[in-house]
Formats: C-alpha cells, structure tokens, sequence
C-alpha cells in the first residue's frame, strides 16, 4: 500500500482517525486548561489572600506539581484513581463503579499540573497591578467583586494572556502523554496506526505535522487575543 | 446672621499607630457645607493617614468617624482591635466621598472618560445617558474634552490628575478629599491643577486638601489645621494662621518656605 | 503498619538503584543540549539569511510537537529506516537511552537558544559599544563582554529549562528504559499500591529538583555582581592632610 492510500479517508486510509484524535487531543488540552485555570485562580487565592495553613498547602502543590514528571501524575491518576474510588465506594457501600473514563483521568491529571502552573501566573499579573488601583476603586465604594470584575481582571488579562498562551502549548503537548491511558486522542492514534501498518516514520511525521498545526493556530490566536487586551498600553 | 450650614464630616479622637510608632495620637475635625480645609504639616506629622482613615483606606485604632448621615462601621474585634464590621456599609461611607490621589491612579485599562464613569455607573448604578452627559460635562469642566477616547498612559501628570479630579466629582460626593494632588507634579502643572482646586472651592465644593502649596491653603481655604507629631496643633482661618498671632511652631514650620 | 514501611522501604531501594539512569540521561542531554543551542544562537544572529532560517525552523519544529513523539519518531521510526536499520548506526538507534538523550538534546536544544537568544537581546548595546571603542573585536568581545552579560541574564530561565529537563527524562519508560519512572510504573502495575509509590518516586524526584536549584542559584548568586567581593583588592585612597 502506498503512503496515499494510508493517510486517504478509503477503507484503508487513517485519515477520519487521525482527525479523529487533533479534535480529541483539543478536547483534553481545552479541558485541563479549563480544570487548571479554576484551580489556578483558587490557588491563586489561596496564596495571596487564604488564611495561613491554606496559603503553605497551595504553596506545597505547587512545588510537587511543578517538580514531578507529568507522567508520574498521569499514571498515579490512571492507576490510583480506580482503587481510590473502589475503596470509597466499599467505605459507604456503594455498588463498585466501573473504570472512570480515560478522557476524564488525562484532563484532570494535565489539569492538576496546569493549575500549578496557571497559580504562580495568576499570582504575577495580580502583583503587577500598582496598590494605588485597588484604592482608587475602594475610595470609590467600590466591593470585593466590583473591584475584582472592573479592575483586576482586564488588567490582569493583559499580563496574563501571554503567559497562558505559553501553558496552553504545554497543556497541547502533554496532552500526548495521555496515550498511555489508551485515550484515542493524536498521539495514541498515530501510535495504534504506526503499529499496525508498519509506517511508524510516516505516522509519526504526520503526527507531527497536525500537532505543528495546532501550536501554531493556537499561537496566532494568543497572539491577537494578547494585542487586544493590551490595546490601552500602547503608547 | 446666617444659620451655619450643615455638618458633613465629623471625626472624632482619630488615633493611629504602626507597631511601636503613634502616627495619630487623637485627631478630631469637623467640616461644614461648602468649607475648604487645608492640612499642613512636616513629613511624617500623619496628615495623609489621617486623611486616608477618613474613608476608611486606613483602619483607625480608636476614634468615630461620620460623613453626612452615615456613621463608619467601626467595632471591636475579639482582641479588642477596631475593624471595619461591615464591608458594604464601608463602600457605603465611601460612596459619600471621592479621594484625588497624588499619584492620581486612574485606571489605565479604561479610557479616559470611561474612567470618569465608571463608579457612577457601577457603583451607584445610575442612568448611562445621564452619566455620560455628566462626564462629558466634567471633562469640559477640567479642560480635558478632547481627550475621551484617550488611554490615561498618553496624558501628561497634568492633565491625568485632571481627570482623576472629573472622576472623582463624577458621583456628586459630599467631600471631596485631596492627597496632596499636586507633590507627584512639575511645577508648571501644578499651577493648572491648583486653578481647578481653586475654581471648585469658589463653587463651594468641600474640601479636605492635605497640601505642601502655602499659596494655595493661605488664598483658597477656609480653614487651616497644622498637624504635628500626629495632633492638631493649632488651627483656625487663614488670615489668622498667616497672621503675627500665629502659633510659634506654626511659624517656625512656615519659616524655611518663606525664606 | 510495619509491613507497610517494610514495602515503602524496599520499594524506596529499587527506586533509588534506577536514579543513575535518570541522571545518565539528564546530564547527556543537558551538556549536549546547551552546547547544540550554543551553535544554534550564533545561526540566530548571522548575517546571511540561510543560518537564521536554519535555526527559525528548528525551534518551530522541536518546539512545536511533544517531545514524546519525537522519542517515538527517532526510536520506532529511525528503525523503520533501511540505512539506519542495516548501517552502522543501528547499535546505537536501538538502544532506548539513546533515542531519549537524541530526543531530548534536539527538544531541549530549542528552548534553551530562545533564551540564550533573549538574553543576548538582552546584553545592554552600551557594553558592547565599550568594549568595539576599547578595541575588541570578535571572539574576544563575545569572550570578555559579552558572554559574562548574556550568562547572567539567561541563568534564572536556564535553571528553569534543566528542571523541565529533568521532568522530561521520565518519559524515557514509555520506551522500555527503567528509569524512576518505569521502575515506579513496575512496581505500580504489580502491587497496586499506586499512592505509596508514586510519593516515593516524586520524593525523588523533587530531591534531584532541589539539589540542581540549589546548584544553579549558587552559581547564580557567585555571577552576581551586586553581590559579589570584588576579587582585586582597591588599595584605599589616602587623602592628602591640608
């Protein structure tokens, strides 16, 4: 078979898979992205405003988060996370469970990762706004939320926005290291088709070219995002 | 005899401290309708932290506070410290005052005359066309009306602090209070920042303006008050404060400016 | 209970004997890694416009794509390669460690010459300019100038990049090496006692974390000029009695 044949949408092509797997890889990038930034702002939170015992626990996960493997996280997710819910479930006598969802276990454990990370940042742009801010809006009457709503967050999105765009690449890259959960997202996908058409150089080059694409895409997209939110620093 | 007009602030015994330092050892003031008061006093006498305990930016360690009809929420934790014990009836407080800062502080990701509505508009929730009439109104008023559409990054100190001064008139307050609006300028924007100050006095603004412009407290105010190591220590109108029946330590205070 | 520290312990032993192979693969990398971005920086900043393709294009593509697939690509692919296969390369495209230290020199080589490009933009244009009026040129203005600047600046985001580094050699056990990791996914697979051993590899992997910071922030504190003693002792300036 040729190589044409083999990426085609024919009954031997690889080609519905393979987009198949981008849409997936972008549905758990997009989600661990999402778990990290809820996270990450409660961390955030946490560290700057949390009472004391709260503020050493956020600053705890964040140095074990960013100082193990991903890997490491995926798998103690991947095989922990069964038999923590199986001893739950004997603990208050629920009927056992099935085998939670790979899609579920890589995005919360890419996610897990990605708030630490999404913290230290969250951390930063809301440092990076001068005191006289917040008082000029509380001088005002302004309220926590008001205050949090108006001024914080679009300024904080100017900071921030290039920084994330830099975790969103990193959330798109680990998302690989989902495969091994056997989660059919890109990575997995060119794996399974390497294996079983004996191409690997083939698959694995076109992996990388759609993940080329999707860096790319999304690195234009930060782009424009970061030069709107920045639209009032432009001197 | 004119009745005297009614009261808008009174504060009450304001003491304050940071750790072992006595910053405000038990300051009161009152301020009628329509009164321009200028605190003086060397650096470190405490005027800015008492201005800033007035609305409540600093939490005094005693003492009442009162501006128009509403008391500062001001009680006593478990320690016995003073806390603000109630957030929303702080804003409240706050919603009777406006604060122009000396490093004006307007918010840069707005522009210029979102900056002048937005606690109108958010705070006080009032009609947006009647807000905006008000700001464009406000701008003109400063001279800045030209300038809407501009991000406070590209003005000059003084035309940001002008703003910040639309701003803070933009929601009608009571009291308007002045940190020292004009320490963060050159010398030729002072000048067009304090013919604002001056022309908003004659309108009967009120007027708390903790100030280092001797020109402008002598001329402009209604009242003097000379702080000194965290108390009042003397007070009354221009004329007499600027007078030969002025206090010594007044005087001595004055001296190296007039020389 | 007891039984339990017995089998964290012995499980914490098998751990520890996989930590050269996880350092092997880091400390090659590395050392090859900085060298490569080295050559790669100087392409970033020639003249003609050839070499800077050169690098653009590398960084777009090492950067771009995980570096799990590059692993893959260069462990199952390369062998899928009929001159690799029956070269004289093969004794050393089919060893895994190998393929992870090729991997991660190219991966890692990326990211290190975009900050090693950062801070060389970075180097104040004055020190330069002192050091052409001087009479430097060429090597010995990259030696005495600016390379001291440029190293200076670049050394908190380095740090940085070596523990991404040392993150990134796990991924060596999806391809067969017994690593920390794929001595932990061992162990995990047989035992199921996931939480103690994964607490027990990341312990060691925060321990290599902490030992490289520390490493890294000495030296970053000796660069430090604010700080240091300078080393040629000013003999004091006597001031004539008048």
């Amino acid at each position: 078979m040729d190589d044409l044949t083999l990426l085609g949408f024919g009954p031997d092509g690889w080609a519905p898979l393979l987009l198949k797997g981008c849409l997936l890889t972008l549905a758990v990038s997009a989600a661990s992205m999402a778990i990290g930034t809820v996270l990450g702002v409660l961390l955030a939170w946490a560290r700057l405003k949390g009472p004391r015992w709260l503020r050493r626990t956020a600053l705890v996960y964040g140095v074990v988060l960013r100082g193990v493997p991903e890997l490491l996280v995926i798998l103690l997710l991947y095989f922990g996370l069964p038999s923590l819910i199986l001893s739950l479930a004997e603990t208050f006598g629920w009927d056992a469970p099935g085998l939670p969802p790979p899609f579920l276990v890589g995005s919360l454990s890419v996610g897990l990762v990605s708030a630490a990370y999404q913290a230290e940042i969250f951390r930063g742009g809301v440092g990076a706004i001068p005191k006289g801010q917040f008082e000029a809006a509380r001088a005002m009457g302004f309220g926590d939320l008001l205050c949090f709503h108006r001024i914080v967050l679009p300024q904080v999105a100017r900071v921030v926005l290039p920084a994330l765009g830099n975790v969103w690449q990193f959330n798109l890259k680990d998302s690989a290291l989902i495969a091994v959960t056997g989660l059919s997202e890109l990575m997995r996908t060119s794996l399974v088709a390497a294996g079983s058409t004996r191409h690997p150089f083939l698959f694995f080059g076109v992996a990388m070219a759609l993940y080329l694409v999707l860096t790319t895409l999304s690195s234009t997209a930060f782009h424009y995002g970061g030069r709107y939110s920045n639209r009032w620093n432009r001197g | 005899m004119t009745p005297p007009s009614p009261t808008v602030l009174t504060a009450t015994n304001i003491r304050k401290s940071f750790g072992d330092r006595e910053v405000l050892a038990g300051i009161s003031l009152e301020a009628r309708e329509g009164e321009v008061i200028s605190i003086l006093g060397g650096s470190g006498s405490g005027k800015s932290t008492f201005l800033r305990c007035l609305n409540l930016l600093e939490v005094p360690d005693e003492g009442q506070i009162a501006i128009g009809d509403v008391q500062a929420p001001l009680a006593r934790d478990r320690h016995g410290r003073l806390v603000v014990s109630d957030g929303r009836a702080a804003a409240r407080l706050r919603t009777q005052t406006a604060m122009v800062f000396q490093g004006f502080n307007l918010w840069p990701h707005l522009t210029v005359l979102q900056n002048v509505m937005e606690a109108p508009l958010r705070v006080h929730r009032r009609d947006r066309d009647e807000v905006m009439a008000t700001a464009r109104t406000l701008l003109e008023r400063v001279g800045m009306a030209g300038f809407h559409a501009a991000y406070p990054k590209r003005l000059s100190g003084g035309q940001q602090q002008r703003v910040a001064i639309a701003r803070a008139l933009a929601t009608n307050p009571k009291l308007v209070l002045f940190d020292e609006p004009t320490s963060a300028l050159d010398p030729e924007r002072v000048r067009e920042v304090l013919a604002l100050m001056r022309s908003l006095a004659e309108e009967g603004r009120t007027m708390i303006v903790v100030t280092h412009e001797m020109a402008f407290a002598r001329d402009v105010s209604s009242r003097v008050v000379h702080l000194m190591n965290g108390r009042v220590e003397s007070s009354g109108p221009p004329a007499h404060m600027f007078g030969p029946d002025a206090s010594p330590a007044f005087r001595a205070f004055l001296s190296p400016a007039a020389l | 209970m007891g039984e339990h520290l017995t089998f964290i312990g012995s499980v914490t032993a098998q751990l520890v004997r996989a930590v050269p192979v996880t350092l092997l693969i880091l400390a090659v990398s590395g050392v090859c890694a900085t060298v490569l971005a080295t050559g790669l920086t100087v392409l970033s900043v020639a003249r003609s416009p050839l070499p800077r393709l050169i690098q653009r294009t590398w960084t777009f593509l090492f950067r771009g794509t995980p570096l799990i697939l590059q692993i893959f690509m260069i462990y199952y692919g390369f062998a899928m390669v009929p001159w690799i296969r029956h070269g004289m390369l093969w004794a050393a495209f089919r060893d895994p460690v190998f393929c992870t230290c090729l991997a991660m020199t190219c991966c890692c080589s990326a990211y290190i010459a975009e900050i090693f490009r950062g801070a060389l933009a970075a180097v104040p244009r004055g020190e330069i300019e002192a050091g052409r009026a001087c009479g430097m040129t060429g090597f010995m203005l990259l030696r005495r100038v600016i390379a001291p600047s440029l190293i200076r600046i670049a050394l908190p985001s380095y740090s940085n990049e070596i523990i991404m580094m040392t993150k990134s050699t796990s991924l060596a056990s999806t391809i067969t090496v017994l690593d920390i990791t794929g001595v932990a996914q061992q162990v995990i697979a047989h035992s199921y006692r996931t939480l103690d051993v994964f607490c027990a590899a990341a312990a060691l992997y925060l321990l290599i974390n902490a030992g490289l910071s520390a490493l890294l922030a000495a030296l970053e504190r000796r660069l430090d000029v604010d700080r240091a003693v300078p080393s040629i002792s000013v003999p004091p300036v006597v001031e004539p009695l008048s």
